[in-house]
């Protein structure tokens, strides 16, 4: 890092591993939401080939 | 070529009177909508005058007169936009008038007048009260039309954009809850500008023309665009 | 399944760009614009002289403006696929529709999120009616409207119609509020960011990254949920005419 933004860091926010933590957070979570939607997604879909498949052995 | 659309227009002029009128003669018989109006407008005085109780004599109501007097209005235009269009929904007047050719702008114009009609009438007995409970012994700062000018404006805009939310919301579960959650998000903006124009007048101080004129203008922009946007939308939502 | 890897790729793309905007706006980019104008007493760091209040918080400009970017982003395709169902009356548009203010809702959220980190901080309070907080406290309210505005209609047709009609009206609604905010409040409000200066190279590439990324992330979300419904709809509809 930056000398100058490491004494820029220290002398205006002491508390800059937690703001970046936040960020992290934040930047985690979206990744988590979109994990979640894609699992549900391939459950879905697993669902939707076993229904397909009942359908046509009706047909 | 200049007279064939002259009997089309007369025509939707008629249309537009027939619809008015009836909601006005109706009106006319019970005076429900407007006595309830009114009353609700009184009844929120009532309550400002509890809310102020404790400030002393030392406050000026001045700086807040036209949030609350604004404040009034948005409320007691909720209650008569969702009672105007319930209506129309119980008594089967909307489908009535579905199925006759009425042009469906026509009857957008014709509920936004007539909505607009109530709320003057509401606002011109309730705002000298308001004025004599609250600013009797304080001295406009501004000249006085300014305040019946700002409110005008304001009211366009409610009634507009009001009648199609209303006529949304009577169709749903929980019609007047549905119509504030709709209603204050959208007229925010105007409401903003309203009260900033009416509060130039009332308080008064150096540039408080330019002021009224400028929130005014903002007001009126806020009319233009989403009126347009209301009467293109309303065909679709009433047609539903 | 061309759609399926655009999105694979797309959300790729999104978590590396948000994670090199994340590394690049904290430990690489200068801390403030170059040549701001320093009206407030300055500190001397390094031997530059250096605005203290807008120093470290000029950072919410990397993440907070891309976040806020995409969110209106998004609320534009609500607004077009609004349109497009009262146009066709195909469900289709008006599930699309749906997603989008999803995502929408979403990325308000984040906005909001994002920038009360820095509030608190800056501004030495939680809450500020501040044209820019304002403006998206009423797109969060517009958002919320639209979805309990659709969970009491039980008509489908209906429920479609109303929330593309006002889907578009509050599309239209929000960068009136955005104006009228600014133009209408005399003075009251504090005067944030002014971002007087241009960006050098490193500021504005983390800006371009977060910005990129964000928009990706958007889509990756919007492909997502679309699918998820779509598959969902379908499975129904099979199941219901099996039961038959």
């Amino acid at each position: 890092m930056d000398p100058v933004l490491q004494q820029i860091y220290q002398l205006v926010v002491p508390s800059l591993p937690y703001v970046l933590g936040a960020y992290f957070v934040l930047w985690l979570g979206l990744m988590i939401y979109v994990a979640v939607v894609m699992s549900r997604v391939g459950k879905l879909e697993k669902q939707l080939a076993l229904v397909e498949e009942a359908f046509s052995k009706r047909a | 070529m200049a007279t064939s659309p002259q009997p089309a227009e007369s025509n939707s002029w008629r249309q537009f009177k027939a619809i008015l009128r009836k909601d006005i003669v109706m009106e006319l018989r019970t005076f429900e909508m407007l006595t309830s109006m009114i009353l609700y407008t009184v009844l929120t005085l009532v309550i400002y005058q509890i809310a102020l109780s404790q400030s002393g004599s030392g406050f000026d109501v001045r700086l807040i007169a036209a949030g609350l007097l604004w404040l009034a209005f948005v409320f007691t235009s909720m209650l008569g936009l969702n009672r105007s269009l319930v209506h129309e929904k119980d008594q089967g007047c909307l489908e009535a008038l579905l199925l006759s050719p009425v042009d469906r702008p026509v009857i957008f114009f014709a509920k936004a007048v007539g909505n607009l009609i109530f709320l003057l009438i509401v606002q011109v007995i309730t705002m000298p009260l308001f004025f004599v409970m609250f600013l009797a012994n304080r001295p406009l700062g501004g000249a006085w039309w300014m305040i019946p000018l700002s409110l005008l404006v304001g009211a366009i805009g409610i009634a507009g954009v009001g009648t199609l939310l209303a006529t949304i919301s009577v169709n749903t579960r929980g019609r007047d809850f549905i119509l504030a959650v709709l209603f204050v998000p959208i007229m925010y903006p105007l409401l903003l500008a309203a009260v900033g124009a009416t509060s130039a007048a009332v308080l008064g101080g150096t540039g408080y023309v330019t002021e009224f004129w400028r929130d005014l203008a903002l007001a009126g922009g806020y009319d233009a665009i989403m009126l347009l946007a209301a009467y293109g939308l309303y065909e679709f939502v009433i047609g539903a | 399944m061309d759609r399926k890897k655009l999105t694979l790729i797309a959300l790729a793309t999104a978590g590396v760009l948000t994670l090199a905007d994340l590394v690049i706006a904290f430990f690489v980019a200068a801390p403030v614009i170059s040549n701001m104008s320093l009206d407030i007493a300055g500190v001397n760091i390094g031997g530059k002289l250096f605005a203290n209040p807008i120093l470290f918080s000029q950072k919410i400009f990397y993440f907070h403006v891309p976040v806020a970017i995409t969110s209106f982003v998004v609320f534009f395709f609500t607004a077009f696929y609004g349109v497009k169902f009262l146009m066709t009356r195909d469900r289709v548009f008006d599930t699309k529709a749906r997603i989008a203010t999803e995502v929408t809702l979403i990325f308000t959220l984040l906005t909001m999120l994002t920038g009360d980190l820095w509030t608190r901080v800056e501004w030495n309070t939680w809450w500020v009616w501040e044209p820019r907080l304002t403006t998206y406290l009423i797109m969060l309210l517009l958002v919320i409207g639209y979805f309990v505005l659709r969970a009491s209609v039980e008509d489908e047709e209906k429920r479609a119609v109303y929330a593309s009609a006002f889907g578009i009206l509050a599309f239209l609604d929000a960068p009136i509020s955005f104006a009228i905010t600014r133009l209408v409040p005399s003075s009251q409000h504090p005067v944030i960011l002014r971002l007087g200066g241009g960006l050098d190279a490193w500021q504005l590439t983390a800006f371009l990254l977060g910005m990129f990324g964000m928009l990706c992330f958007g889509y990756v979300i919007y492909q997502l949920r679309y699918r998820e419904e779509r598959v969902r709809e379908r499975i129904e509809v099979l199941k219901a005419t099996l039961e038959d």
